[in-house]
């Protein structure tokens, strides 16, 4: 994956670069491994049931849209993309030892009000039949898209009642969800490299955050599902974060905000 | 016995295949597992949502941070965070012992329904630090300046980062359950062949309920394993008989007790759902079994003559008494095999005179059973004992046996016994009756 990294940021700086998204459709099958589902498990805070953790199968669909965005005929250079929202949808509780066919293919380049957007698309099948789906939203500052179209982003509601919950979030928390889901991202791993991309501090991975807050709804969350996020403030490591949880018509709404209110994470739970 | 206003219902059961330690379940926690036995108990029987009377169960190697852990896999399961619950523990009788409690309860009408059982894993087992070590790091949380701190750091040495490991063995003698085993193996007379025959029947049984479905409704799926990874269908006599003795080989050619023999470590979770018949009915749900009474013994295997896993030998008479049965009145009896010898043992114990008039007090022994009811099913040497998993499998797996039968001799109710034998020197049994 580090490799990947490297090849990207070489693409990034040769001129020649695709104006539009490839048709490119990646492919992996693939049985999780217990070993790897029990890591993720308690990185995030998730027990190891009987089900895969909803937030689980992007880990495994991450490393082919890393492929996918490194490739020089993908319009936008993967170093600086930034995570701004994710969505999933979970079909039916996947067992741990079922054989998952991952498919995931980049559609929606759009403008968006900061530069452009484009979202990877994973689906996930069991025997041709879809289990989940997930979509991620990178953003790529000051790049252009090729058309006019304006990019959507979720409309998550405001939560801000009394904290669920009080997070010590320590500062090795990138390394190790890095270890966990692939995404070695140099922004997360150490305050050295993050502050060359302009942070103070090494963050959080948003998807860390999305799958904490989800772990922390354990028992709640409905077998068939969607669990959408919007990344908002970067969470700086190490620190104290609160989670707020609403109960919501058919599901849940969530926050994920700091002790001074500045808010890094919303997201919903809806029952399908 | 007593009268009381009602008999708790067994309803139904549910627990995770066991695995061998340091196996399949090897990353799972006791918290992971008795979640996930919980969530398919809630599952199976409708309940997501439902507030229950109560939830106990227990472990028997337990985390410190797992101080609440009944209440935490309540948190963290379908079942309505106003569920309360709480962990008890006695070792092997932990199961049995949860039982009691949420039975007793529903008996007197203070709950209407709950979940009884327990968890243990030895893969992940707690590991504490050096005792010495730990002295010292208790001291230095507890100094005030800067200078005692140092101080107490100066009193570290290499030695101390050596981990305490939890052992099998009991604190009072130092010897471990088989080395105990095997001293009242020998005692009684308790042959190889006898032990072997034993176990190969545990095989035999429950692979046999296996293959007739008799387990679909109590065992869950779990990390990929769907029956229990210790279970030897082809297991045998022959087999068995190849295995060298690992307990009581002071005992030179007459050592009995060897791995095909004794249970292995095992991981895993079971629980079993009690209520009042009035809830079982209003939740359409099948009354398996009533709890009819139980009795828990203990014995001084210290110090004076009886074995550490001998005390349910004086808690069934006790029990028989209260409820004016003999040990021939039931249709079937579940005991839990710690190791053939102990089951063995525990029969000759209750057909000798001697013993019942000089140790347990009574004018005749209690006799002897017949063995074709015995362990039907297959017990803990085919299954494997998380130690307080045990009685949780047994109360969910007889009270289906009952329900099954449903009348026994003269057209009584069915009626079953079941006998646990726990670490120091206590032993937990049970009435079951068909509903």
């Amino acid at each position: 994956m580090i490799g990947l990294y490297a090849k990207a940021a070489v693409a990034a700086v040769l001129p020649g670069r695709a104006r539009s998204l490839p048709d490119t459709v990646l492919e992996r099958s693939v049985t999780p491994e217990v070993g790897h589902l029990a890591d993720y498990a308690r990185v995030c805070g998730f027990p190891l049931g009987d089900a895969l953790p909803l937030t689980y199968p992007h880990v495994l669909a991450f490393p082919l849209q890393v492929e996918l965005m490194a490739g020089r005929s993908f319009p936008l250079p993967l170093p600086g993309l930034v995570h701004v929202a994710n969505r999933i949808r979970v079909h039916r509780a996947i067992a741990p030892d079922e054989r998952l066919e991952v498919r995931v293919r980049a559609e929606r380049f759009a403008a968006h009000p900061r530069g452009a957007q484009v979202d990877l698309v994973a689906e996930v099948s069991v025997d041709g039949v879809r289990v989940w789906d997930g979509r991620s939203t990178y953003l790529a500052r000051g790049a252009q898209a090729p058309t006019g179209l304006a990019g959507e982003l979720p409309d998550l509601p405001e939560v801000d009642g009394p904290a669920a919950a009080v997070w010590q979030v320590p500062a090795d928390t990138g390394r190790r969800y890095a270890a966990v889901s692939g995404d070695v991202n140099p922004i997360h791993l150490n305050p050295v490299t993050a502050r060359a991309f302009g942070f103070p501090r090494a963050i959080a991975h948003g998807m860390w955050s999305a799958a904490r807050a989800l772990a922390a709804l354990q028992g709640r969350v409905p077998e068939a599902a969607t669990y959408e996020v919007g990344f908002r403030k970067p969470l700086l490591l190490p620190s104290t974060a609160e989670l707020v949880t609403e109960q919501a018509k058919e599901g849940w709404d969530l926050a994920v905000r700091g002790r001074k209110g500045a808010v890094h994470l919303s997201g919903t739970v809806r029952r399908v | 016995m007593p009268s009381t206003p009602r008999r708790a219902a067994v309803i139904g059961g549910n627990r995770i295949p066991f695995a061998r330690a340091n196996g399949r379940y090897a990353r799972a926690s006791n918290l992971d597992m008795l979640t996930t036995t919980l969530d398919g108990l809630v599952a199976r029987h409708g309940l997501a949502g439902e507030r229950l009377g109560e939830v106990v169960a227990g472990a028997v190697l337990k985390h410190s941070r797992d101080f609440n852990l009944t209440r935490e896999a309540v948190l963290g399961s379908r079942l309505a965070p106003s569920t309360p619950a709480y962990d008890v523990q006695q070792a092997c009788g932990t199961g049995l012992e949860a039982a009691i409690l949420v039975a007793n309860k529903i008996a007197l009408g203070q709950i209407e329904s709950g979940v009884a059982g327990g968890v243990d894993t030895a893969s992940d087992a707690p590991i504490a630090v050096n005792e010495d070590l730990r002295r010292v790091l208790v001291a230095i949380n507890g100094a005030r300046t800067v200078q005692q701190r140092v101080k107490l750091l100066a009193k570290l040495r290499p030695g101390q980062i050596v981990p305490d490991i939890p052992r099998n063995s009991e604190p009072r003698t130092g010897l471990s359950m088989g080395e105990h085993a095997a001293i009242t193996a020998k005692e009684w007379g308790v042959s190889r062949e006898a032990q072997d025959e034993l176990a190969a029947a545990s095989h035999r049984n429950l692979a046999a309920a296996y293959e007739r479905g008799f387990l679909d409704d109590l065992v869950t799926p779990y990390l990929g394993l769907t029956r229990d990874d210790n279970l030897r269908p082809d297991s045998s006599v022959e087999k068995l008989a190849k295995l060298k003795p690992v307990f009581g080989t002071q005992f030179g050619d007459d050592a009995t007790m060897t791995a095909g023999n004794s249970t292995p470590l095992t991981d895993g979770a079971a629980l079993a759902l009690l209520g009042s018949d009035e809830w079982a009915a209003a939740h359409k749900l099948p009354v398996l079994a009533h709890f009819v009474d139980a009795e828990t013994a203990a014995v001084d295997y210290v110090h004076g003559r009886d074995g550490l896993l001998t005390a349910p030998v004086y808690a069934v008479p006790r029990l028989l008494e209260r409820n004016g049965l003999t040990l021939q009145d039931f249709d079937f009896y579940e005991i839990h095999e710690a190791f053939a010898s102990t089951v063995l043992a525990t029969l000759k114990a209750w057909e000798d005179v001697e013993f019942a008039k000089d140790r347990l007090g009574l004018d005749a022994p209690l006799g002897p059973i017949d063995r074709s009811r015995l362990n039907v099913t297959g017990s803990s040497l085919a299954a494997g004992h998380p130690f307080a998993a045990t009685g949780g499998r047994i109360v969910a797996t007889l009270a289906k046996l009952l329900h099954e039968k449903g009348t026994g001799e003269g057209g009584r109710k069915a009626r079953g016994l079941i006998s646990i034998c726990a670490a120091g020197g206590q032993g937990v049994v049970a009435i079951l009756e068909a509903a």
